[in-house]
């Protein structure tokens, strides 16, 4: 067991909006992020669809979600592509996110971020599309390890720049 | 993996940044926002900058201070050097408190950048030659356009100059540019075919209350968290004015604002959570967000499209039955002698309550249940006799509806009768759309029918084969106007009619042979000049002879005012204008001082007299100058409701730059007693805004049915599904930037349809998938939401969007009282598209977007 904090968020199961995924790229338009640390924050084995766990990235400061969804999803590891991971800090003002019905909600102010298309703010005010964590799956043992944030967290000047 | 280029850390503003306060471009907020701007290879330190804010430490929830990846660009100045930009909600604003929306918090991203997103912006002026356009200098322009206005006025006379312009306040416009429009096309060339932003004519859009002498602009942000009971009539708050729901109505619903009720409140009056009433056809986001916050504070109604004004009547007829009404306020305040035409014709006291709530079933398809809980939580007195404090705003769903003089007279009306205007918590007006800026000398229709109008429809007058020239400014009305496809077909040929006559033998670039020769078109064929005054090259830029390149928001200082509060403030200069770019004002400006000099050259003193006093050399001489437009405002606080709704006689640009986030609220008034400048908070708590201070009440219509515009779709098959329109909470208006923005574009690739899945069954559509929607106005292609937003038979969608506009469906119907178009309604047929643009569908979301619960 790795040391990352196992509590099962509040949330629901539904059947997830069809996606048209095939043609898009999964190289991405930017070069990996630098300097993030490489870090174990689960098992594909333990991983079940729509339940998401709890996790901190890439400090104890910087609470982040691992979830797989039904479908395909940009930036998504494992056989389906489906396992994604995102900071759990609402890019608006920093409230908590919930991950229900294949998106985070965030219930300060109702923004809504779709974890299979980037984590992009598909509805309420958040400007920028919430971090997405970067995972690399290791085929042999299962192990999903988070290896970098695209994206700022909230209420950082830099993703590694906390004193 | 990102599907665009994204930051793991921001750049820091030194301690002394360059540091300006500005005001949101976008909705009618008006939030509050800083802008710091510092040489690109300087930087501030964690602990020592500009924001005066630790950023060592992990940022906490709602501390107010944001700063987040869409809120840092970089610019170059003209003197060629990068600098860093950031734009940051202000927390000391009481508007936004550090909150922003997801326009807002883009502020920074649309910033001109030689090498960015906006390279594209419009730098040089652009005249049309045979292969394209060609730049030219502003004296080469200047001189055209002058010259064919002065032909244009001396042979076919001023009607022969058409104009679209915005009005408005925001978006880098505001009372300097309006001033600058004013003069020059309502002093100088004096036409009658003016027409306002999207609209087809020169109006306001809510004669119904002005002429009643109510302004629509008459309560503050204070009174959404301290109302009993907000009503949002067509007005989608959330999703149009996202921050002053966020921050003023969402609090007042979950109970936050009980202390500060208790305090302005009279002594022993309950003061509760607030509820809301929500008139609309859609069950929108904001609907879901409050019904997620306390269901059972939210009544929401929807009627059938057209028929509001027949349930604020309804409603208005129960609280008088229930003598939900204070009679003496009524004979002190309003003018008892036209009340009788308001319970004759609105209140309709000749017939029983049963009758009358009946038939208005019938019409709107709301239940009496449904009306009489409205009129309880608008009207009904609270425990111990207090009257209920209800504030009513009310938008485009009310003043592009059917019928926009007796809509709005209707809920103002409502309003006045159970005196809910001019006391804390109360309020009756405009949600707002832009935020404005309107000074300008008088325009030729005063008002509505009653009132010397209707003014000019210029639409029907140029697509009728009418004027010479059509100046556009900051509009696009090939997405915006009503008939949107009729209009640009007749455009799109007149121009081309005129361009193949001047091309004829090669299009001379010598301003005098060039003028020469437009003007012989216009006497040989029915050629239109089209003249485009804009940011970015437009739809409508596409076919203009002329196209004017205008500064945007931060590129000149203006001043607005917002709408919930009529804050007054600056909106900075920080940035330099693209290329050749000038402020509207200044444009404007050149072309008056040029029509000027020609006239007097010629020895015409009395049409160069008209152009005279243009000859501005600063943003804060343009100001000042409208400001006597406002005429005296020494009046004590009791006389406020004479002063015009956006006065600020007395106030410079350097009382606003002292004032920063704080503002002045107007109508500003210079004290008597004092000399001092007082702003505003709420209006009308004295007298209304008529001869005699009295409220005039007016008998709206019964209801006679649907336009003929309308009846012909009336149980024809083939249109069967009722249609209306809205907006996006991500984008803004024609989306001229957000087009470029990665954030928007991605998630809204595609202009978009929402229909109930009962109708989707029936087409066979999901969401992802695309359909006509159709009539025999026009058509749009649009990608398909599935969802419970509309109601069985009734489809929506956006309004435009920069890939296709909704508007070519929408008829050629205006208000025959004010010439205001029903853009929020007409009857289509829906089909479904066989292909799919896959490429652009995928990167957006399908997952409801009124959907909050988790």
């Amino acid at each position: 067991m790795s040391d990352i904090s196992r509590r099962k968020f509040l949330q629901t199961t539904s059947a997830s909006a069809v996606l048209f995924l095939s043609g898009l790229s999964r190289d991405g338009n930017t070069a990996p992020p630098k300097g993030y640390p490489s870090k174990k924050i689960g098992n594909i084995k333990n991983l079940k669809v729509n339940e998401p766990l709890a996790f901190n990235y890439p400090d104890d400061k910087s609470p982040c979600l691992l979830v797989k969804v039904e479908n395909e999803a940009v930036g998504g590891v494992g056989p389906g592509k489906s396992i994604v991971s995102f900071s759990a800090l609402c890019t608006h003002m920093g409230c908590p996110l919930t991950y229900s019905k294949g998106r985070l909600v965030c219930k300060c102010h109702y923004s809504m971020f779709d974890v299979a298309l980037n984590g992009q703010t598909y509805q309420g005010l958040a400007s920028q599309w919430v971090a997405q964590i970067v995972l690399r799956l290791d085929a042999a043992t299962g192990n999903i390890y988070a290896e970098g944030v695209e994206g700022l967290i909230y209420g950082r000047i830099g993703n590694l720049k906390l004193s | 993996m990102s599907l665009f280029k994204r930051k793991d850390t921001l750049p820091i503003p030194p301690l002394d940044a360059e540091k300006y306060t500005t005001v949101c471009q976008y909705c009618s907020a008006g939030c509050g926002y800083n802008v710091f701007v510092w040489p690109e290879k300087r930087s501030g330190t964690a602990k020592s900058n500009a924001f005066k804010v630790d950023l060592s430490q992990q940022g906490q929830l709602m501390s107010g201070f944001s700063y987040t990846e869409t809120m840092h660009n970089v610019i170059t100045r003209k003197n060629g050097h990068k600098y860093n930009l950031a734009i940051i909600p202000a927390k000391e604003s009481r508007i936004n408190k550090g909150d922003y929306s997801i326009r807002g918090g883009t502020n920074a991203l649309t910033a001109y950048t030689p090498t960015g997103v906006t390279r594209n912006r419009l730098k040089d002026p652009m005249l049309r030659k045979e292969n394209g356009f060609v730049a030219i200098t502003w004296d080469h322009a200047v001189e055209i356009l002058a010259t064919l206005t002065k032909s244009s006025i001396d042979k076919y006379g001023a009607d022969s100059i058409a104009m679209k312009f915005y009005d408005h306040g925001s978006s880098g416009l505001g009372f300097e540019d309006n001033w600058g429009a004013g003069k020059l096309f309502l002093s100088g060339i004096k036409t009658q075919y003016l027409s306002i932003h999207n609209r087809p004519a020169y109006n306001s859009e809510v004669w119904g209350s002005r002429e009643r002498g109510m302004h629509e602009l008459n309560y503050d942000v204070d009174d959404a968290r301290l109302a009993d009971t907000v009503v949002l009539w067509g007005a989608n708050a959330y999703e149009g004015a996202t921050v002053f729901y966020t921050e003023h109505i969402m609090p007042n619903l979950q109970g936050g604002s009980i202390e500060e009720k208790q305090k302005e409140f009279a002594s022993g009056e309950p003061a509760e959570a607030g509820r809301i009433v929500i008139i609309d056809p859609r069950k929108n986001a904001t609907t879901s967000v409050s019904q997620d916050i306390s269901a059972e504070r939210v009544l929401h109604i929807r009627p059938n499209l057209g028929t509001d004004w027949i349930l604020a009547n309804a409603i208005a007829r129960i609280a008088w039955e229930n003598k939900w009404y204070d009679n003496d306020y009524l004979q002190k305040r309003t003018d008892m002698k036209t009340f009788e035409d308001y319970k004759s014709k609105s209140l309709q006291l000749s017939k029983s309550l049963n009758t009358v709530l009946a038939d208005a079933e019938k019409i709107t398809g709301v239940s009496r249940q449904e009306m009489e809980q409205a009129a309880e939580w608008i009207a009904k007195p609270k425990a111990g006799g207090f009257k209920r404090r209800t504030l009513t705003l009310y938008e485009k769903g009310i003043i592009w509806n059917m019928k926009n003089y007796d809509q709005v007279a209707a809920i103002a009306q409502l309003n006045v009768l159970t005196s809910n205007v001019g006391r804390v918590g109360t309020g009756c007006g405009r949600l707002g759309g832009h935020q404005e800026g309107y000074v300008r000398p008088p325009a030729p229709t005063p008002g509505s029918i009653y009132a010397g109008g209707p003014p000019k429809n210029v639409d029907k007058y140029i697509t009728g084969g009418g004027g010479k020239i059509y100046w556009v400014g900051a509009t696009d009305p090939y997405l915006s106007t009503p008939n949107s496809q009729f209009f640009k077909k007749m455009v799109k040929k007149r121009a081309a009619n005129l361009l193949d006559y001047i091309d004829n033998g090669g299009i001379p670039l010598d301003p005098k042979a060039y003028t020469a020769k437009v003007l012989e078109a216009f006497e040989k064929t029915d050629g239109l000049f089209v003249v485009v005054q804009d940011i970015y090259m437009t739809h409508t830029a596409q076919d203009a002879m002329l196209i004017l390149p205008a500064a945007g928001w931060g590129e000149a200082v203006d001043t607005s005012v917002n709408c919930h509060s009529r804050l007054l403030r600056i909106y900075d200069k920080f940035m330099d204008a693209p290329g050749e770019a000038l402020p509207d004002w200044k444009i404007l400006a050149l072309v008056g001082n040029k029509l000027k000099a020609l006239y007097e050259a010629e020895g015409n003193k009395a049409m160069a007299d008209r152009f005279s006093g243009m000859d501005w050399k600063t943003d804060a001489e343009v100001f000042a100058a409208g400001s006597a437009e406002f005429g005296d405002n020494k009046v004590a606080e009791t006389d406020e409701a004479t002063l015009s709704a956006e006065c600020y006689k007395g106030v410079t640009h350097e009382i606003l730059r002292k004032l920063g986030n704080e503002g002045i609220q107007t109508p500003v008034r210079q004290d008597p007693a004092t000399g001092k400048l007082v702003g505003t908070k709420r209006r009308y708590k004295y007298s209304f805004a008529s001869k005699d201070g009295l409220f005039k009440w007016y008998g709206t219509d019964a209801w006679t049915g649907y336009p003929a515009e309308i009846a012909k779709y009336i149980d024809n098959p083939t249109y069967p599904f009722w249609f209306t329109t809205g907006r996006s909470q991500h984008v803004w208006q024609t989306m001229y930037h957000d087009k470029l923005i990665p954030e928007k574009y991605l998630s809204l690739p595609l202009p978009y349809m929402e229909i109930h899945p009962v109708d989707a069954g029936k087409l066979g559509l999901k969401s992802g998938d695309m359909a006509e929607v159709f009539n025999e106005e026009g058509s749009c292609i649009a990608l398909v939401y599935v969802n419970d937003a509309t109601k069985p038979g009734l489809v929506f969608g956006i309004m435009y969007h920069a890939k296709g506009t909704m508007n070519n469906l929408i008829s050629s119907y205006t208000d025959p009282k004010t010439t205001m178009p029903w853009y929020k309604g007409t009857k289509v047929g829906v089909r479904k598209y066989t292909g799919k643009l896959d490429d652009a569908i995928k990167t957006a979301s399908l997952l409801s977007n009124n959907d909050f619960t988790t």
